[in-house]
């Protein structure tokens, strides 16, 4: 079930709300957990049933594992702790690689060796990527006994609870069990409900007006289009720069918002990540909550910036070069993040050495970067991203017509003069989009901070009812982006 | 002013409640009045509804299809009463149609039991790009004119066609000023055969379309749809008529890459007619029309439309 279509706005997310404080009203709190769990599996299987066993084995297989580490001094006898979590995370990591990496495994083994292993051509499970991490951090907090003894019932509420399942935020055990543990959560918070709805609201918005609109010119570029002349592949690669930045926090926006309507407060997870002047301080706005997870998870325990310059450099490449393979099971996705691991460590040594920029150029280095390394991340094959950045940089230049007379020496270096798009229609108003897109990642507080505002006045009332109308163009319904990683 | 947090709550639940009933009305009165988005091209929109309302689907043997070279430039009546071989025609051009999208229109020419004949109308700036169209549904169309949706599938239709009310009201803004006027190249007032005569003369020119010829862009891709297109209506049964249309005689004669151009799309479009059983005929250089017949640099008023169909009309009739 998508959060931007009509039977979650209209069905269920009001028949799950109800119901949950009608239980809790009767002070039924563990039928009201139990009910919580059901109608997240229920959103869950909504795409497809097949998926659900596999999350409940994946979530008992854990909680047992989980249990165990945290008292594991009992046990000591026949198997240490640390065997147990290695078992659990390799668990995790095999059922990951399983379902989402076999097929490039192989295809890869088909190409070098030359052989013709058939592909398994497997479904991937919604949300693997996102609730094997989000176990695999419980494991590893179990492990160094900085969990407490859930019950397999609050365990159950913490993975799968719908607001975050699909694509996040990855909430970390200590930050949502106590929540779900607090009595004042379990009754109707009408603070939190205005407050939720407009965060909702906002990420409706956002997502269904914005990366929606986004979406078609980023598609018409990387999958339709047969050659991009430069406007055009500039337009292409910035409509995906917005795609994705109005899709995903979109998404969480609305996750955020449903969660507060539950009295839930779910981490932040973007902070205008546009706005960024270094690749370090994109990171620290962009997706936050990975960034945490593989920070926590991954960089510190490979020994962080402990262990001497070289090892720095090599633990941050290592880590958004795993990074970049958790979001998809592809070469692009493979150099997407080696991109990323490589420009971090280009910062740390400039900064080691002490070298300054310019704030505004160091945000147009930035922006472009991202820009051009987000190519490489859309982009189905390496064909598709070659043309894209063929067309950005070797591309033709069409100039308006009426240019021509006055110009025509420029024909000479690739600049030709007529219609300056016929792939986008020669419509000027996705020139507009983008400037507008640009004004509000760059000039517009973002959502987050807008909440620290809100009061129940007119005009937090009338914006709204203005998100909310995005209600009326659920016309073109598509799956959020971060929904395949 | 600043409510309580509880009645805030309630008054955006009301305000949005009323919102939605407005919005339900609204879809009503839009869908009894206007035609129903099914892809994202109005004239495509325009032209199944006009289909669905208006057109005997068992009596068309002959299709048009083309950009507004197809639409505009070709008289389905005219060419009808032209023809002692067609009896039904139906123009099934879309504004701005590229060939690979004129290629997804024609997978639904199964709709069409009787059919005999395809009519591809071009000029030389219709293969410049091989766009496709998008939310393009061909299983879908050719079921709702074949009137074999279900009932769930017709209520699902007309649910997702009508939720975009933003659309809806920008359609209908749009359907007076811009759709309804003969006067301009956005019209869409079909004849009984679906073509669009076009009643632009003197001012109504827009000078810098008259006066500018297009560039020699040309696409590998759109002829490569062209040949698939005849190949696959050789091998249906259907005949295939490619028309080259007419250019505007000055901009050919003072403008080589207009010339050079039009001399390859000729050689090219025949040569894949020749290759896969199909008929070429050259309108440009058979009419020879004078700009009096002209609306812009390729597109012909009704008068000049009217000439080009008997002649397609009296081609048609004499292929064996």
């Amino acid at each position: 079930m998508l959060f931007n279509s009509y039977e979650f706005i209209f069905i269920f997310l009001p028949f799950t709300f109800f119901i949950y404080f009608y239980l809790n009203k009767k002070r039924l709190t563990e039928a009201s957990k139990g009910f919580l769990v059901f109608a997240s599996l229920f959103f869950y299987s909504w795409w497809n049933i097949a998926y659900l066993p596999l999350i409940l084995v994946s979530m008992l297989f854990n909680y047992i594992i989980g249990n165990h580490l945290a008292k594991s001094d009992k046990h000591q006898k026949y198997y240490s702790s640390k065997s147990l979590l290695t078992v659990g995370i390799i668990f995790n990591l095999a059922l990951l690689a399983y379902f989402k990496y076999s097929d490039f495994f192989i295809s890869n083994v088909n190409v070098v060796l030359g052989s013709e292993l058939p592909l398994l051509h497997l479904a991937l499970p919604l949300a693997i990527s996102f609730y094997t991490f989000q176990q695999i951090a419980y494991l590893v907090d179990s492990y160094r006994r900085e969990t407490q003894e859930y019950d397999f019932l609050n365990y159950a509420v913490f993975v799968t609870f719908f607001p975050q399942l699909i694509a996040g935020p990855i909430v970390h055990h200590a930050e949502m069990m106590p929540q779900f543990a607090q009595a004042k959560n379990k009754v109707k918070n009408y603070r939190n409900i205005a407050l939720g709805l407009f965060i909702f609201s906002i990420g409706l918005f956002k997502k269904v007006a914005i990366a929606d609109s986004f979406a078609i010119w980023a598609t018409q570029g990387f999958d339709v289009a047969q050659q991009l002349n430069m406007l055009e592949a500039w337009i292409t690669s910035l409509s995906y720069t917005f795609q994705l930045y109005f899709d995903f926090s979109g998404y969480t926006d609305m996750a955020i918002g449903i969660a507060l309507l539950f009295n839930i407060k779910l981490p932040i997870n973007f902070n205008s990540p546009y706005k960024a002047t270094s690749i370090q301080d994109f990171w620290r706005r962009w997706h936050i909550t990975l960034s945490r997870f593989l920070k926590e998870y991954l960089y510190i325990p490979l020994g962080g910036n402990r262990k001497g310059n070289y090892r720095t450099y090599f633990n941050l490449f290592a880590t958004f070069l795993l990074g970049g393979i958790w979001h998809g099971a592809g070469w692009t996705f493979v150099l997407w993040g080696a991109l990323h691991g490589a420009a971090l460590v280009i910062h740390r040594a400039w900064q080691r050495l002490g070298f300054r920029m310019n704030t505004l150029l160091a945000w147009f280095v930035t922006f472009n970067f991202i820009n051009i390394a987000w190519v490489f991340f859309r982009a189905k094959e390496f064909d598709d991203a070659i043309k894209v950045l063929e067309g950005m940089f070797f591309g033709t230049l069409i100039l308006p017509t009426p240019l021509s007379s006055k110009l025509t020496f420029l024909s000479s270096i690739n600049v030709e003069f007529g219609k300056w798009s016929s792939l986008f229609g020669n419509e000027p108003e996705i020139i507009l989009w983008l400037f507008a897109a640009f004004s509000v990642v760059l000039g517009l507080k973002n959502s987050m901070q807008a909440r620290e505002s809100f009061k129940p006045n007119l005009y937090y009332l009338s914006l709204t009812i203005l998100f909310s109308l995005s209600i009326f163009i659920l016309y073109r319904k598509s799956e959020f982006i971060y929904f395949n990683f | 002013m600043l409510l309580t947090y509880k009645n805030y709550v309630k008054t955006l639940f009301i305000i949005l409640m009323t919102l939605l009933v407005i919005a339900t009305a609204y879809a009503y009165y839009f869908a009894k009045n206007y035609p129903l988005p099914i892809t994202n091209r109005m004239s495509f929109d325009a032209k199944i509804t006009f289909i669905k309302e208006n057109i005997d689907i068992a009596k068309i043997d002959t299709i048009i299809v083309g950009s507004s070279i197809g639409l505009n430039n070709v008289q389905g009546l005219t060419l009808e009463q032209s023809s002692k071989k067609i009896q039904g025609v139906l123009n099934l051009s879309v504004y701005e149609a590229t060939p690979t999208q004129i290629e997804q229109v024609l997978e639904l020419s199964s709709v069409f039991p009787n059919l005999k004949r395809i009519i591809y109308s071009a000029q030389y700036s219709d293969f410049a790009y091989a766009g496709k169209l998008k939310e393009y549904d061909p299983v879908f169309i050719k079921a709702y004119l074949g009137d074999s949706l279900s009932l769930k599938e017709k209520l699902a239709f007309y649910f997702n066609s009508c939720k975009n009310v933003f659309f809806l009201i920008r359609r209908e803004w749009n359907w007076g000023a811009k759709y309804m006027q003969a006067n301009q190249f956005t019209y869409l007032g079909f004849d009984a055969s679906g073509s669009v005569p076009l009643r632009i003369y003197g001012k109504d020119i827009i000078k810098h379309r008259w006066e500018n010829p297009h560039s020699n862009k040309q696409s590998k891709h759109a002829y490569s749809a062209l040949d698939r297109m005849s190949k696959r209506a050789k091998k249906e049964g259907v005949d295939f008529i490619f028309v080259m249309q007419p250019y505007r005689q000055p901009l050919y004669e003072n403008y080589k890459h207009v010339k050079l151009v039009m001399r390859d799309f000729s050689n090219k479009t025949e040569k894949i007619m020749k290759k896969n059983g199909g008929s070429f005929v050259n309108l440009h250089k058979k009419l020879n029309l004078s700009d009096k017949y002209f609306a812009d640099r390729s597109h012909l008023n009704y008068e000049g439309a009217v000439i080009g169909s008997k002649a397609i009309g009296e081609f048609v009739d004499s292929i064996n």
